[in-house]
């Protein structure tokens, strides 16, 4: 059977790759390194988000109530690395793209920051469907 | 140019982030991962009125994340942008202090009815102590920054426009 904190991580990394590809077609950021969206999608999505926050807050049998929590955690997680990115990593940068219509580089790293926060939410989800999917228990 | 960033902003974000973020997150993780968070009173089964006050208690305290993800995600956005010395530090620290004294006030009433603030109470009982002590943090911390913000540079600092916005009076045309 695969236990559930594989299946947060392993959930964790195909939404961190959807969430690359889709960025990629769309031109919404560009890294400075090819290895960068690697280590963000193993690293920020996979061990940190999915394993870190998903399978830590909610990899309980009862998820009732801590959703906010997920979404929150993930949330202030995602501010500290856009923060980190914005003003002294530099390891990606915005294009000129407006993302719904925000045009400035610190308010697209304050909404993407924001948005990391269904990252978690999402994983757990999709880690259940994965834990409890006939193929993972073979 | 907007103004730069005293020790006191760089204080002033730390706790932003550290407290209203970072503690928020960390305390209720371990209120649903360990009874680090409870009072004493809510592992005593044999007493009903302390059977029945635990039950509205955990009620009334499982109510708080929903709430509580306004705090930690508006003060978290309020450390991103002073630190980035942006005039939305002040916007969103007003949101998160708002919030964090209205939620500290909810608390302390609730506490303040069920007679949680007993001296002997809290004497005894570490949980409830360390909720009395959030509580006054929570409503020092949330007059501080309303004050500090509110005479604070960054609010009559602009920020540029951005295109939810729409264009402004004074802004210079565009090609």
């Amino acid at each position: 059977m695969l236990s559930l904190a594989f299946a947060c991580f392993l959930a964790a990394l195909a939404i961190g790759t959807c969430v690359e590809v889709v960025a990629r077609f769309l031109n919404l950021w560009t890294y400075r390194s090819p290895l960068y969206p690697l280590i963000n999608v193993v690293l920020i999505f996979g061990l940190v988000q999915g394993f870190g926050v998903g399978w830590v807050i909610g990899g309980r049998e009862a998820l009732r109530g801590v959703f906010p929590v997920l979404f929150m955690v993930g949330a202030v997680l995602g501010l500290l690395t856009e923060g980190l990115n914005e003003y002294w990593l530099h390891a990606w940068s915005w294009s000129d793209r407006p993302i719904l219509g925000i045009r400035r580089s610190i308010d697209k790293s304050a909404f993407i920051g924001v948005a990391w926060g269904f990252a978690p939410l999402l994983t757990v989800f999709l880690a259940r469907l994965i834990a409890a999917t006939p193929a993972a228990g073979a | 140019m907007n103004p730069a960033l005293s020790r006191t902003d760089k204080i002033h974000a730390a706790i932003l982030a550290a407290g209203g973020g970072g503690l928020v997150c960390a305390y209720w993780i371990a209120f649903f991962r360990s009874d680090l968070t409870l009072p004493k009173f809510v592992h005593d089964m044999t007493n009903p009125a302390l059977v029945r006050l635990t039950t509205v208690y955990l009620g009334f305290e499982s109510a708080f994340p929903l709430a509580d993800l306004l705090i930690a995600v508006t003060a978290s956005l309020a450390a991103f942008y002073l630190v980035g010395r942006d005039a939305k530090a002040v916007l969103f620290g007003l949101i998160a202090s708002g919030a964090l004294g209205f939620l500290g006030f909810i608390d302390i009433s609730f506490n303040l009815l069920h007679g949680l603030y007993a001296p002997a109470l809290l004497l005894k009982d570490g949980g409830l102590l360390m909720e009395a002590m959030i509580n006054v943090t929570c409503v020092s911390g949330a007059i501080w920054s309303i004050w500090r913000l509110w005479g604070h540079p960054l609010r009559r600092a602009e920020d540029r426009p951005s295109r939810l916005m729409g264009p402004r009076e004074n802004d210079p045309p565009t090609a």
